[in-house]
């Protein structure tokens, strides 16, 4: 910053170069108005260096008092401290000035010992306020910056990965916790052979609209999205943001997806490839929290039910929805099943008894995604 | 006019020299501002006070009643004084008479800064 200068505003030319004196031996350099419009324009051309302002009080052309409430009507120059300085007889004039906003006072003749004191006391409140509006300053845009990064976070992670990680208690749900939650996972029977086959633009558009279909589904119905690899999707329920009925919405989320995957799928299938969507859901105690190591995580779930869900999705046919028998015990009430057997899965010692999902019990049930919308606003 | 306050208090005189440390110099140039400005104020008032304008004598009035009361000139700023309010109030009686006091005051002042070595 650069040295402070005061501007002394006075129609007396014996008066400033006093002022100017005293100021100098304080170290303040001085600039000099003989009126309120002369220091008026010397301060809208440079006020950024001007800590402080002595303003005469009686002055030809435009007085001490016109001239302050010209000053404190400046947005830019309202926090400048303005010391008035007046004749004995100006008092109440002063007065006046110190209720618009003046600083301070300094009577005629000067004291250069209380002028001393009262300009370095408006300079250290000119500091403050300049220190406080600098950390404001800083702050905002560092609060700005952490907006930034935070709407940047949420294009990459889910939803709710995003805002816990910006949440008070992020650290803590990061570290990794153990809950009941359903894993689902979805693949497409046949993309290997489409991808075989196909040309790369081909690859890259059927995954498009793959994935805007079934990112529609997922956030619809709350999941959070653990990873995608190709085809291959997994997304759980119930965590970090508890869901008391996170099979239901999962299972929802699971026939929302084979509902739109089926025109998708007639229209590649126009085209000669056979493509078909594979979901297995499970449900059972996990660890979530924060996988990975340093430079990359995700935030993930661990537990057997995770590897239910995905040898599930293996075992699953086109159009199939494979629950496992936790899941389904939840959801018997609002979905018609129909059993598949006894699946032997891949690293189980026990086969599974896996059912498939044909359909929800009534159109209007209450699991509906729809008739769940409009209970809820009702709510509200 | 014994009941006049004096043409220069020195002891006005002594807190100023004291309070630039003693700086002869800079209370020499003062004092010549001084009766640069001062001459000019004085010459406003006379035009003023001729004009019979009660309200273009307040200015210099006040200038000059601020400026003598810094350098000590009592008399001259308490002259100043007067006719800075007369002119306020807007009475233009008087006027000339008090002017024509002001300036011998002035005079006076001049002369007292000169006899003791302040002004060249």
């Amino acid at each position: 910053m650069s040295e402070p200068v005061a501007l002394i505003v006075d129609d007396s030319a014996v008066n400033r170069m006093l002022l100017a004196r005293h100021l100098g031996s304080m170290g303040i350099a001085a600039r000099e108005a003989g009126d309120g419009k002369a220091a008026l324009a010397a301060l809208q051309t440079s006020s950024e260096d001007v800590a402080v302002v002595l303003l005469d009080v009686m002055m030809p052309e435009m007085d001490g008092y016109e001239t302050l409430a010209a000053i404190k009507s400046d947005e830019s120059l309202r926090q400048l401290p303005v010391i008035m300085i007046s004749g004995i007889d100006e008092l109440a004039t002063v007065a006046r000035c110190i209720e618009l906003g003046a600083a301070d006072f300094l009577a005629k003749p000067f004291d250069p010992v209380i002028l001393a004191a009262r300009v370095r006391a408006s300079l250290a409140d000119k500091r403050l306020r300049d220190a406080e509006a600098a950390h404001a300053a800083a702050q905002a845009e560092l609060l700005g910056t952490i907006e930034r990064q935070k709407s940047e976070l949420a294009r990459f992670l889910s939803p709710q990965v995003a805002a816990l990680i910006s949440s008070p208690e992020g650290e803590q749900m990061l570290a990794g916790h153990r809950r009941e939650a359903t894993a689902v996972f979805c693949d497409l029977r046949g993309f290997t052979a489409f991808s075989d086959s196909a040309e790369p633009e081909e690859v890259l558009g059927l995954l498009r609209e793959y994935h805007a279909m079934m990112g529609a589904s997922i956030n619809e119905h709350g999941g959070t999205l653990e990873h995608f690899a190709g085809d291959g999707m997994m997304v759980f329920f119930n965590d970090p943001v508890l869901q008391p009925d996170h099979v239901a919405r999962a299972v929802r989320m699971a026939v929302a997806m084979r509902d739109r995957f089926a025109p998708l799928a007639a229209k590649w299938s126009k085209l000669g490839f056979e493509l078909g969507l594979g979901i297995g859901i499970a449900t059972g105690y996990a660890t979530l929290g924060r996988i990975g190591f340093e430079g990359r995580y995700d935030y993930g779930m661990v537990g057997t039910a995770v590897i239910v869900a995905s040898r599930l999705s293996s075992a699953a046919e086109g159009g199939q929805i494979l629950l496992n028998p936790r899941a389904h015990a939840a959801v018997e009430v609002i979905v018609f099943v129909e059993p598949v057997g006894e699946l032997q899965l891949k690293g189980f010692a026990r086969p599974i008894p896996a059912v498939n999902v044909v359909g929800y019990r009534s159109p209007g049930d209450p699991i509906d995604s729809d008739t769940e919308l409009a209970t809820t606003a009702a709510d509200l | 006019m014994s009941d006049q306050p004096p043409v220069l208090d020195q002891q006005v005189l002594d807190a100023l020299r004291d309070s630039v440390g003693g700086d002869d110099a800079f209370v020499a140039d003062l004092v010549a501002t001084y009766l640069t400005e001062g001459a000019a104020h004085m010459a406003e008032m006379d035009a003023a006070a001729a004009a019979g304008d009660a309200a273009a004598i307040v200015r210099p009035a006040h200038s000059m009643k601020s400026s003598s009361a810094a350098l000590g000139a009592a008399r001259m700023s308490s002259i100043s004084r007067d006719i800075e309010f007369a002119g306020r109030e807007g009475r233009a009686e008087g006027l000339a008479a008090s002017v024509q006091e002001a300036r011998a005051a002035w005079e006076a002042t001049v002369a007292e800064l000169r006899a003791r070595g302040l002004a060249g």
